[in-house]
């Protein structure tokens, strides 16, 4: 990557930080500053889920046990009286705790195994914190209710988010995971422990995934307990990242703005279609474009600038059938 | 009958074979020798379909086959034998050799083409009806150019016949082979055993590095060294 | 106390033979193209709302509805390979797993939408004339709905399994199953293989969608369970092993049944899950299944 893209996306990113910080002073209207919890929080889902299933290489369809797993930590606490700092910090360090007991284990298994043992997993919580904790949770002090607090809460996890993605890309841990992601065998053949990557790997997003299960807790006046656990929490940031393209930092945040923004559209017209084309289009691109949006720019890019006879930035080579 | 012309394969993107032309002549038998990883099976697995050429013509017939998936290459009479078989191991011996008759054509003569294996291979007759995972090496091979034999082919490719195989039983196949060419079935042989396939074969290719670097009878491929140091040695 | 166990084992080979029954399709599909659907669940809910269709509009006995809830899903499992799973296969070997199951929730996600749009959220089930029925022999209660899916199960199983073993297209697919480039060079028509395959599989499905909608109910929510069944069912029965799929049922439906008596109903499903996690750590290639899968 040439240093002066580089220096431009830092630039745009910078910006678009100040822009979101200084939205909440201009626009009142608290329907607006909901979807954009919403975007901020699919952002780090997405972006978490990217640095284990994109650059590392492993499908976990577990993520919903994270993301439960800190917010009904964090819920309790919090309803509990601990404050909220306190009670949001644990979530992210049981969720943390909860991977590394599974992931020892759960890393013996390859591929597809992973995948679906993850998903079993999720699903076992799933059900056992429904048994356990049925019933709605109630945020007892509604009176000092600030939307504003908690917007902020999210857009500083999701640059946190961001900001822990791209400085693992760039370091030598990064360069492992993406030498796992792209064979186990070979990656150890040179020395890199796959287990130590994937482990790290799986550690971060856990965490990640947690804190935005806590500040889940945080945002939501009443929920059921159980829901933070359910498979769309896993499944929707899997196809953000995918539509928007796994692997790249931009990716999930493409894909997080598309879902919300489908959404949207289709809400205000003709109602709950937005899954089923969203669940299209991430088809779509699985099958035939697989690295999803940014791929889509890239070409676009190489086209342009080869018809201005300018030297080509990059080659990303996708091989044709 | 086969035609290769300037055939050029890839695995993902490494280079296999460079400008490959090779003829084998209806009636012919032809042998496709050389050193282990020399191609040679990359070179079967591209004309039976398996694997996709780069560039080049491959036809069978005066019918160009490249493009064509494995089942309709069968089809048109082309059948390999390929290498230790691949045979359906759990699976009955003549539930194996059905198999080999799938084709609507080739099912028709099913019995006669039966008739025919178990004449030519008795062993396989005798264990009929036994699992084909139960069989010893020799009868493996067996039963896998019996398989092919079923599809009643033109032609046919062997991919190492003699793999792991006693010499008294390398006699035996090379013998067979010879048998089946008599029949009217050409053969393309593909041979890590120099010495049986340049006596059986009526003309050889030799393939180094996924290249033809040699052609002709025994006699002239043996003033390649390579080839004169796999005879002797 | 002998009763109470007698009760627990029919309950769990009566709950288990349904459960085969799930697996089976996904159990073919997987041991022929490598492929797995996991939103097998779904073909499940869409086969119990054609038979609920077809039950509430016609009036048919619900057992006989499978005729329509068969036949509709081998329709759309045609369409599903032919839109979808066929271009998966052209990925290499490594890809195409990983990349099938994302195309296959993806599925998931867009059928469990449109059952939605279809039929609502509302919790539907099928009830028969007969559903109270029940037979006691020896103190043991055998309801009869579950008693004849158990017979429909098996039925299925059986014709399967003489399918595969005495035709000549069913041995194309078992020897696809066991080397796909064997039976390519035997003059099989692979894609012709994987095609039939994913209908046959789809047909399994939507049999025991009517089977999942007479016992239990359908919603368009209910997919993930049952896909999350139809795995530990092949799992446990050993992945690529078709006929192993009904005792991994068994084993799954006595598991359930005896958490289900002696600890509580609540955790039925989760020793499952446990069972399913465990025998993936420790014997990945499932109770009966051999390595070559």
């Amino acid at each position: 990557m040439a240093n002066n893209k580089r220096n431009a996306t830092l630039i745009f990113f910078i910006i678009a930080g100040i822009v979101l910080a200084l939205l909440p002073l201009a626009i009142k209207k608290d329907n607006v500053i909901n979807l954009l919890v919403l975007f901020l929080l699919y952002v780090t889902l997405a972006s978490s889920w990217n640095i284990l299933g994109g650059y590392t290489g492993q499908t976990n369809l577990g993520q919903a046990a994270f993301f439960g797993m800190g917010s009904l930590v964090t819920r309790l606490m919090w309803i509990g009286g601990i404050p909220f700092p306190i009670s949001f910090l644990t979530g992210g360090v049981v969720a943390v705790a909860l991977a590394l007991l599974i992931g020892v284990p759960a890393f013996r298994l390859r591929g597809v195994y992973f995948a679906i043992g993850t998903l079993a997993l999720a699903q076992i919580l799933f059900i056992t914190v429904g048994n356990i904790f049925p019933d709605m949770s109630y945020n007892p002090d509604l009176a000092n209710y600030q939307i504003v607090t908690r917007y902020y809460l999210f857009l500083g996890l999701a640059v946190l988010t961001i900001g822990s993605a791209y400085y693992l890309v760039n370091s030598r841990w990064g360069l492992g995971m993406m030498a796992v992601r792209e064979g186990e065998e070979a990656a150890e053949s040179l020395g890199i422990s796959a287990r130590k990557h994937k482990l790290l790997a799986l550690t971060i997003s856990a965490f990640l995934t947690g804190l935005a299960g806590g500040a889940f807790a945080f945002y939501h006046v009443s929920y059921y307990l159980y829901m933070p656990f359910g498979a769309e929490w896993t499944f929707d940031p899997i196809m953000m990242a995918y539509i928007g393209g796994t692997g790249t930092i931009i990716g999930p945040i493409i894909g997080a703005v598309f879902f919300v923004g489908i959404k949207q559209f289709l809400l205000m017209n003709v109602g709950e279609y937005h899954l089923i084309i969203f669940g299209t289009l991430f088809i779509l691109i699985v099958l035939f474009l697989p690295g999803g949006l940014v791929e889509v720019w890239k070409r676009l890019q190489n086209r342009l600038s080869r018809s201005k006879n300018h030297e080509r930035s990059n080659s990303s080579n996708t091989t044709n059938h | 009958m086969l035609r290769l012309e300037k055939v050029d394969a890839y695995y993902k993107e490494l280079q296999a074979l460079w400008s490959i032309s090779l003829t084998v002549n209806e009636g012919e038998i032809v042998a496709l020798i050389g050193p282990n990883g020399a191609g040679k099976t990359t070179t079967l697995r591209i004309i039976s379909g398996l694997h996709k050429p780069a560039s080049g013509e491959i036809s069978f017939m005066n019918q160009s086959i490249s493009k064509l998936p494995s089942n309709k290459i069968v089809e048109l009479g082309l059948s390999q034998v390929p290498e230790t078989g691949k045979i359906f191991t759990a699976m009955s011996v003549y539930e194996n050799l059905e198999l080999g008759a799938f084709m609507k054509k080739a099912r028709k003569g099913k019995n006669q083409s039966l008739e025919r294996v178990f004449e030519i291979f008795p062993r396989l007759a005798e264990r009929k009806d036994q699992s084909a995972g139960t069989l010893s090496g020799g009868e493996r091979q067996m039963l896998a150019i019996g398989r092919a034999l079923m599809s009643e082919p033109r032609m046919l490719m062997l991919d190492e016949p003699s793999f792991g195989l006693a010499p008294i039983l390398v006699e035996h196949m090379f013998e067979t082979i010879a048998r089946i060419n008599e029949q009217g079935v050409s053969i393309l042989l593909v041979e890590q055993n120099v010495q049986a396939a340049l006596e059986l074969a009526h003309r050889a290719y030799l393939l180094e590095n996924g290249r033809i670097v040699g052609e002709g009878n025994g006699k002239q491929l043996l003033s390649f060294e390579s080839v004169r140091s796999a005879y002797l040695g | 106390m002998i009763e109470s166990l007698g009760q627990t084992l029919a309950y769990g080979i009566l709950v288990g033979a349904l459960y085969g029954l799930v697996a089976l399709g996904l159990s073919l599909v997987f041991g022929v193209t490598k492929l797995l659907n996991v939103a097998h669940g779904e073909l499940i809910m869409f086969g119990g709302y054609l038979s609920f269709w077809a039950f509430s509009m016609l009036g048919l006995d619900p057992f006989l509805t499978i005729i329509f809830s068969m036949v509709g899903l081998a329709l759309i499992g045609v369409l599903l390979y032919k839109l979808v799973f066929s271009w998966t296969i052209k990925f290499s070997e490594d890809v195409k797993i990983k990349n099938t199951l994302l195309v296959a929730f993806g599925l998931s996600v867009i059928l469990q939408n449109l059952a939605l749009r279809f039929w609502t959220a509302d919790e539907r089930s099928i009830t028969a004339s007969y559903t109270g029925v029940a037979f006691t022999i020896l103190g043991v209660r055998f309801p009869a709905v579950r008693v004849i899916s158990l017979v429909v199960a098996a039925v299925c199983l059986i014709a399967l399994q003489l399918f595969l073993k005495k035709t000549y297209t069913g041995k194309a697919i078992r020897a696809t199953v066991q080397n796909w480039e064997a039976a390519s060079l035997m003059g099989i028509d692979i894609h012709k293989v994987y095609l039939l395959s994913f209908a046959i599989g789809a047909a399994l499905a939507g049999a025991a969608g009517t089977l999942v909608a007479v016992n239990y109910s359908v919603m368009p929510s209910m997919g993930l369970e049952w896909t999350m069944i139809a795995l530990v069912t092949m799992v446990l029965g050993g992945l690529g092993n078709i006929p192993g799929t009904f005792i991994g049922g068994l084993v799954l439906g006595l598991t359930e049944s005896a958490t289900s008596f002696y600890i509580s109903s609540n955790y039925r499903a989760v020793a499952g899950l446990v069972l399913f996690l465990l025998v993936l750590i420790f014997r990945p290639q499932g109770l009966f299944g051999s390595k070559e899968g």
